[in-house]
């Protein structure tokens, strides 16, 4: 089971926000420059950094979820890009304290609750083959909450699409469910609008990554 | 603990009303701590240490302010500054939190198998997929060192203990006769399966004050939270077949389950040891209900029933055409309530209680016994932190039992004999943390036995120090106690409980993926039973004995791709004087080296999980009449290869096979012998084979759920 290889294929799918809108304060300032660096890193020191930043912004501002969702994204890419096995499990650790924070000031929120499933997506990826069982569950478990609340929004969709496909890959069953799924997230993507400057924007590259695969 | 801060120089005045604050933040061993978060509390302010542990930024702020340092796996530090027209530098000390991953842990005489914890190196999925277990706990745990392999038996005998020294425990409430009931000379399984743990932790000595009633090991089983989702189950198996269902809805669960078995078919077919008249036939029902209470406290109960009979033939060793009709009926309930809840951020309390139910009814063509044994756990346990150094666990419990034996009760001359006992108990334990390296735990267990009228105390002291990083020595003490065996109990109320001291010595080290344990023992038995002029209604507490040995673990689950094995060895040189021993010897189910080869390899091709167990057991002392000297012979050599073999096909179907000693070797567990001599003088004997060279098992399990993710492992 380890060779799951799909999941090693979310390494390079960040796309980038576009900071459109007027930077008038501090908050804003510093949440844009911080959004680039997590979403664009592949630097250790960089990513703590800007994780770093989010926590010190959300500690001040105490009423905004985003500081706390990108804090907890920036730990997932440090679990990303770090090598050893324990190491990635203490940041994951950290990206569901930092979800848990969010979770406190947005409840039921379908970008926070897909984020919470990404990590168990990534948790279960550092041993598949111990933990496929219970980490997929809780991973599809948040997918399906978060299409619950949400059942368009492209981030739950194409995340959804990623532990379908992987499922049925494992099995070698078809996998054109996940790729139905994976449709309708790119489709999404591009209808995707939010009133939030600061709402997520990230997830697009790794629906069209799984697109090629598709055709294949 | 408080973090030294030293303030040190004040530099020159800077312009623009900004303050710049410089710094270096360091661990204890003054090294230096990058990606730290330093920042003034409530501001914007604030920034990441670089590489060499510096930082520095600037500020408007003026007056008191407190500076927060922040960086995983250390405490947050927090300290006021005065913030005036100077620049500031500082060195900041940051002190190692205690926590889970990093922290040494007591390793002496304990394994641990966790689906959470993840830094164990047992995990309980491992216990269903050991080829020659067939999904048994006690199967699985034979495989690890400290246990001797007793193939007739297939309980749990762990450091020249018998099989009734290690206690069963679910959620810390205790399960008397956790084994299902075997024809003789049959291995017995558990009576729980594995899936319905999240986790385990098996002790070969030296154990919490928690747990006592136990001479030679505990084996504490935590069983899962509420389920996830909705689904049904059905298992057709070789052997019988099962079906069931759990509920699951936001806040709990039920869950529900009936199993039968029928060996009739099987034992028609493979021919057999045992002249069964009427093979093991059982029904079973089991039920587990979960529900959260508040935040994060959890209600849980567990419930379980099960119905069984067999009968046979036993020959006569002198005659074999003669033989006697053994019939056996068991009826058992268990029935476990637990609540968990957190009182505040550092104190939770837990506790409930347990039951069992358990008759058995054994009839011959001439006697009838029937006995009854019932037991009610009480328990209630408060743990928490006193600081960031020192936990604690402190409880209470009863134990009561009622045993009872009547034989042939139609008649008017019908013996009856039983007792009731009762134990109470309290316990306290406390582990200081030194540090992230060293940790010593004392604790103590006090009972009061209602039979004796007596009041005992048994210490427990085990401490673990981290010599580098994934290397650790551990040590453990303790005194440990528990009743005699029912059938001696019941005869004379007055018996002392037998009593052990355990001394453990243990280094273990674990690297990416690879575990490395040696242990090395010793342990000494004082009032165990023993039968005075060899007569068995004669008892008392004169006998003793001891054991010590030395045992390797190895497991390697990092090196070869989809490979991961453990080999274990254990050593055993144990001597006792007890029941009907005529002098100190070493008992029957004692083997001096025990060895296991456990590998499973995964086969993404074809989906399947390949399993093969090697185990070996040199040979075990039986005693012949017809020669001098008690136990002075040694059976041949027990050797034992099983293959498993787990496909799964789709998502929601795991097809399992499972084959046990596949080379059909002809082991040999002892020698039976007539009570009395034939004419010539000599004692008849014949050997205590197993009932079949091989066992074979099939099971095909499907679940039915709204989604298909993966997830094929029972509940129950």
């Amino acid at each position: 089971m380890k060779t799951l290889s799909i999941f090693f294929l979310l390494q390079a799918w960040f796309s980038f926000m576009n900071p459109s809108f007027i930077v008038d304060n501090k908050y804003a300032e510093a949440m844009a420059k911080n959004i680039q660096t997590v979403y664009s890193s592949q630097s250790i020191s960089e990513l703590q950094s800007a994780v770093n930043s989010f926590e010190r912004i959300g500690a001040t501002e105490k009423i905004k979820w985003e500081p706390y969702y990108y804090a907890g994204f920036g730990y997932i890419m440090l679990a990303n890009v770090e090598q050893s096995a324990s190491k990635k499990d203490l940041y994951l650790d950290q990206a569901l304290k930092a979800i848990e924070a969010a979770k406190k000031i947005k409840a039921k929120d379908v970008e926070i609750t897909a984020l919470e499933g990404f990590v168990h997506m990534i948790r279960l990826s550092v041993d598949p083959a111990s933990r496929g069982q219970q980490y997929s569950s809780l991973a599809m478990q948040n997918f399906s909450q978060a299409l619950s609340i949400d059942s368009e929004n492209p981030r739950a969709l194409a995340l959804m699409a990623q532990m379908e496909y992987g499922t049925a890959q494992f099995f070698g069953s078809s996998t054109k469910e996940a790729c139905a799924t994976n449709e309708s997230a790119l489709q999404k993507f591009t209808t995707f609008k939010s009133d939030n400057p600061f709402a997520p924007q990230w997830g697009k590259a790794m629906a069209e990554k799984m697109k090629l695969q598709c055709k294949d | 603990m408080k973090a030294s801060l030293f303030v040190f120089v004040l530099l020159c005045v800077q312009a623009y009303g900004q303050v710049k604050l410089t710094g270096v933040i360091l661990n204890a061993d003054r090294e230096a701590l990058p990606g730290v978060n330093v920042f003034l509390v409530d501001t914007y302010d604030g920034t990441s240490t670089d590489d060499q542990g510096r930082f520095e930024f600037l500020t408007t702020e003026k007056g008191v302010r407190t500076l927060h340092a922040t960086f995983v796996g250390f405490k947050p530090y927090r300290q006021n500054v005065t913030i005036a027209d100077q620049d500031f530098q500082l060195e900041i000390i940051l002190e190692e939190e205690i926590n889970e991953l990093q922290a040494v842990t007591i390793t002496a005489g304990g394994f641990t198998a966790s689906d959470e914890s993840r830094r164990t190196i047992f995990r309980a999925l491992d216990i269903a997929t050991t080829a020659g277990a067939t999904a048994d706990i006690a199967g699985a745990l034979n495989t690890l060192p400290g246990t001797q392999k007793v193939g007739e038996s297939g309980r749990l005998f762990v450091r020249g203990g018998d099989g009734n020294e290690t206690r069963t425990f679910i959620d810390g409430l205790v399960v008397l006769d956790a084994y299902g009931p075997a024809a003789p000379n049959t291995p017995s399984r558990g009576r729980f399966l594995p899936f319905m743990f999240k986790g385990m932790s098996f002790s070969t000595g030296g154990y919490s004050s928690e747990y006592g009633q136990a001479l030679s090991s505990a084996l504490v089983l935590d069983s899962k939270d509420k389920s996830e989702r909705t689904r049904t189950d059905f298992g057709i198996l070789s052997v019988g077949g099962d079906v069931g269902h759990t509920q699951s809805w936001d806040r709990g669960s039920l869950a529900g389950k009936i199993q039968y078995t029928n060996l009739r078919p099987y034992v028609g077919m493979i021919r057999q040891e045992i002249d069964w008249k009427n093979a093991p036939v059982s029904l079973e029902g089991s039920s587990a209900f979960r529900h959260t209470v508040g935040k994060s406290g959890v209600l849980k109960f567990y419930g379980n029933f099960n119905h069984s009979n067999f009968s046979l033939y036993n020959h006569d060793i002198d005659d074999n055409a003669e033989k006697e009709l053994f019939d056996l009926t068991n009826n058992y309930r268990y029935l476990n309530g637990f609540y968990k809840n957190a009182l505040n951020t550092a104190w939770s309390v837990r506790g409930g209680f347990s039951y069992t139910y358990l008759q058995n009814k054994r009839q011959t063509e001439t006697e009838t016994f029937d006995e009854v044994e019932k037991g009610l756990h009480l328990k209630t346990v408060l743990e928490g932190s006193l600081s960031d150094h020192v936990e604690l666990k402190t409880g209470a419990e009863i134990i009561a039992r009622s045993f009872n034996q009547s034989v042939d009760p139609k008649t008017p001359q019908a013996i009856v004999a039983g007792f009731e006992e009762y134990i109470t108990s309290i316990f306290a334990e406390a582990d200081v943390f030194a540090s992230n390296r060293f940790v010593v735990r004392t604790g103590a267990r006090m009972e009061h036995n209602n039979l004796l009228q007596k009041l005992s105390v048994d210490p427990r002291l085990s401490m673990a120090y981290k010599i580098v990083s994934g290397g650790q020595i551990s040590i453990a003490y303790g005194k440990f106690r528990q009743s005699p065996r029912n059938e001696h109990l019941m005869q004379d109320h007055t018996l002392n409980p037998e009593r052990a001291t355990h001394y453990i010595l243990n280094y273990q080290h674990i690297k990416n993926n690879k575990t490395f344990r040696i242990e090395t023992y010793y342990k000494k038995y004082t009032q165990l039973i023993k039968f005075l002029d060899g007569d068995p209604t004669n008892l008392s507490n004169l006998g003793g004995g001891d054991a010590k040995g030395i045992e390797l673990f190895w497991r390697d689950n990092g090196s070869v791709n989809n490979l991961d094995y453990w080999i274990t060895y254990s050593y055993l040189d144990t001597k006792r004087y007890y029941l009907d021993f005529p002098s100190r010897a070493t008992p029957g189910f004692a083997s001096k080296h025990n060895a296991s080869i456990v590998a499973k390899y995964f086969v993404q091709k074809i989906k399947s999980q390949l399993g093969f167990t090697y185990s070996f057991t040199s040979g075990r002392p039986y005693n012949d009449p017809n020669v001098s000297g008690f136990n002075s012979l040694r059976t041949p050599n027990y050797a034992d290869l099983s293959f498993n073999w787990s496909y799964l096909p789709f998502p929601t179907v795991i097809v399992y096979f499972s084959c046990t000693n596949v080379l059909g070797r002809d082991n040999i567990f002892g020698y039976e012998y007539s009570t009395v001599p034939s004419e010539d003088g000599h004692f008849n004997g014949r050997a205590i084979r197993q009932p079949a060279p091989r066992f074979l098992f099939l099971g095909i399990f499907i679940t039915l759920s709204k989604d298909k993710s993966v997830n094929q492992l029972p509940e129950l």
